[in-house]
């Protein structure tokens, strides 16, 4: 070969080089998984997709849920946004409202197809026309309890709520409580509520037209049954946010709670004793046939309306929802997060974490509740851009307040709970 | 306050024609021109970092912006007019003002109690005023964890502790309504902050001239009465100071308010900080949130200079 051959061909190869680095599309994620291992595994998954897939990079800066409301359209109106954001369900319609979140209707049905999406957690994100983000994760509330204090009692999970409110009483006794119910101003009571709502028929917020559909007897006696529950909690309870919640189960001053999971916290605080923890649908009304639980589908939005950028997100996404590397991502945070596609359901990269292995029949539980989770505000379709002021203001739990604390009829709080919905949507 | 002919040369160096103000003087610039050149730096700084940032506030609550990143259109003084009208408005304000008030008591009780102790000569004096500072130094976070916990009733201490002095039959739920929740909150804010007032009320006790204390007691004065002859009057211009510094400072706790009941319960805790907030981030209303914040800065700013112009006619008389 001679010098000059050698020279062409090296800086052939230079450029081939420099035009592949040139055409390599970057995308930034953001997303509030901010817990050190959670974003290691992050990490992790991200080195491999870029290790496969040399023309794409994406980059990760994780946030908090509490900036992130504030930052992200701070961000999107200075240009300085992501290309990719994790969202739950009333975080979507305020980014869609300033026109930054992409329609990704058409790749969810690719992928619904291919991997069976989970109906519900689709439903949080298609309205206007649209679906707004791709699901990626579930998270749906079971009741958890202590097998041994139950069956002590000579009690089982309760179904309804008769025997829900007879159980809680029973196990009321010196120093215990039957159940630790939040009744304080925030997104976990909201959800606590929520839960009665949709086990007693008042799952809908909106009428179809937008106006409201919260003030009804049958939410009146969701918040009545809510509030007598309440009455067998700790007295702090009223202050409680998530973690106050599995401290009291973990300690096991409470007999059971309302939660997402609890596995890790009665893992590392609660003795680990796997055959103890029970965990059961959330009971119905009397009058109610089905479990009914509040699920929030966590999910990525795409922002960027760069075809590139789409076409990278999207091979993102199909690879992260492949069996062999969603269990991985799953596991960021074992026994938390439970898959959206059915494959995910049944994959061993899922199962074979030590921790899902040592409470698979705990976590199978919460699979098949979730099957049944609404989500306030994203039911039916009917979602209204007042949700997410509404969920931002925590007016649910605004209600229990009124009934627990200042001892309001939980008629007259529903009454005035939708006409601060109305203010609000105004 | 800066006074007239401060700048004058005091020494013959100073009042080289060359050297100083005289020098400047002489080259066309008069005295107070050349304050303004040394002053417009820092008032420079001040109008970028403060004053725009207050006239897109104003401009903000003008406005109807829910979000940030969408524009708005004008609406004159709707929003304060909505604000005005509104009754959470009025109520946050009370409950800041129970808050101002709540604080600054405990706080200045805790602070003198300390500081008089700090003040006395006994072993270990040093170690115990380095020692009384590690509740400000501590993270609000930290604080907020540490209190909710002891205050818990999942393994808390202060709940068995108040059980076995008799002092509660059962437990109790310390943020389970709203007198409690607010009394409870100043006195974890009182004892984060409460060594902050015992270090200035102890650099004032330490100005207090030793021979007014010694002619008292050589004169038979007890020591409460040399306490309020004495130490307290001398105590006075600080406290003033306290006083304007702490309710201001009071005034605008959002952190550990929001950790620890997010203004709750039943809005037992909702100050104005904190409805600013909710607003603003919760709500999604950020011109009316703007528009309350420019009424409470206006509140804030009337009574800092109310209370400046009190204490320069206290020095004065």
């Amino acid at each position: 070969m001679t010098y000059k051959t050698t020279s062409s061909l090296t800086f052939s190869i230079l450029l081939l080089g420099s035009g592949s680095a040139l055409a390599q599309t970057e995308l930034m994620l953001w997303h509030m998984e901010q817990p050190p291992h959670r974003v290691e595994r992050v990490q992790e998954l991200l080195d491999a997709f870029n290790a496969a897939h040399p023309d794409i990079v994406v980059k990760q800066e994780p946030q908090n849920w509490g900036e992130i409301y504030a930052k992200a359209p701070a961000a999107l109106a200075a240009g300085n946004g992501p290309d990719l954001l994790f969202a739950i369900p009333d975080f979507a319609p305020i980014l869609k409202e300033i026109g930054a979140v992409q329609d990704v209707g058409a790749f969810v049905g690719t992928l619904d197809a291919k991997h069976d999406l989970l109906d519900s957690a689709v439903g949080s994100y298609s309205y206007d026309n649209g679906v707004w983000a791709v699901p990626l994760y579930n998270m749906a509330m079971s009741l958890w309890y202590h097998k041994g204090a139950f069956e002590a009692a000579g009690l089982a999970a309760p179904k309804t709520w008769s025997e829900w409110q007879a159980a809680t009483e029973k196990l009321t006794t010196d120093g215990k409580y039957g159940i630790g119910l939040p009744a304080s101003k925030g997104l976990y009571t909201d959800q606590v509520v929520y839960n009665f709502m949709v086990n007693n028929g008042a799952s809908e917020l909106y009428n179809a037209d937008g106006t409201f559909a919260f003030d009804n007897p049958k939410t009146a006696e969701s918040y009545a049954m809510a509030a007598a529950l309440q009455k067998f909690s700790p007295p702090d309870s009223a202050g409680w946010f998530w973690g106050d919640a599995e401290a009291c189960f973990a300690s096991g001053t409470c007999a059971s709670i309302l939660q997402f999971t609890t596995i890790t916290t009665y893992e590392t605080q609660g003795g680990g004793d796997a055959a103890n923890l029970g965990v059961a649908p959330i009971p119905h009304a009397d009058g109610e046939s089905q479990h009914n639980t509040i699920a929030y589908a966590n999910a990525v939005m795409l922002l960027s309306d760069d075809p590139a950028k789409r076409v990278a997100f999207e091979t993102f996404i199909s690879w992260l929802l492949e069996p062999a590397n969603y269990g991985r991502f799953l596991n960021m945070e074992p026994g938390l997060f439970l898959p959206v596609t059915a494959d995910g359901a049944k994959a061993d990269s899922f199962w074979n974490d030590p921790l899902v292995q040592k409470y698979k029949p705990q976590i199978e539980t919460m699979i098949a509740n979730s099957a049944n989770g609404m989500l306030f505000g994203f039911t039916n379709g009917r979602t209204f851009p007042s949700i997410a002021p509404i969920s931002g203001q925590n007016v649910l739990s605004e209600v229990l307040q009124a009934v627990v604390i200042d001892g309001v009829d939980p008629a007259a709080a529903v009454t005035d709970g939708q006409a601060r919905m109305q203010d609000i949507a105004q | 306050m800066i006074k007239r002919g401060f700048l004058r040369p005091r020494s013959k160096k100073a009042a080289d024609p060359g050297v100083g103000g005289n020098g400047l003087r002489r080259r066309g610039l008069s005295e107070r021109k050349l304050a303004l050149l040394f002053v417009t730096p820092a008032l420079g700084l001040l109008a970028l970092t403060l004053l725009w940032p207050l006239i897109l506030a104003v401009d903000l609550s003008l406005r109807d912006v829910r979000f940030i990143g969408k524009p708005g259109a004008f609406v004159g003084l709707e929003n304060y007019s909505d604000v005005l009208s509104e009754a959470r408005f009025w109520q946050s304000g009370l409950r800041s003002l129970i808050w101002v008030a709540g604080n600054a008591v405990v706080q200045t009780a805790l602070a003198l109690a300390a500081a008089l102790v700090l003040h006395q000569s006994f072993p270990g004096v040093q170690i115990a005023r380095i020692w009384v500072l590690l509740t400000w130094i501590v993270p609000t976070v930290v604080v907020v964890i540490i209190w909710r916990w002891l205050l818990s009733n999942s393994g808390g201490m202060i709940n068995p502790l108040l059980m076995q002095l008799g002092l509660l039959e059962a437990p109790v739920g310390f943020f389970s309504s709203r007198q409690s929740a607010m009394t409870t909150l100043i006195l974890i804010n009182s004892w984060r902050w409460f060594p902050f007032v015992t270090l200035m009320i102890l650099a004032a006790l330490t100005r207090i001239p030793g021979d007014l204390d010694e002619a008292a007691r050589m004169d038979g004065a007890g020591a409460w009465q040399r306490f309020r002859r004495i130490t307290w009057p001398l105590l006075q211009p600080t406290l003033s100071v306290l006083l304007v510094v702490g309710t201001l400072l009071s005034f605008n706790v959002f952190d550990i308010i929001w950790l620890t009941t997010a203004g709750g319960p039943s809005g037992g805790t909702q100050t104005l900080p904190v409805l600013i907030y909710e607003t603003a981030f919760k709500g999604y209303e950020l011109s009316r949130a703007a528009a309350i914040s420019v009424l409470t800065g206006l509140l804030l700013m009337g009574f800092a200079i109310a209370a400046s112009r009190s204490m320069t006619r206290e020095e004065g008389a």
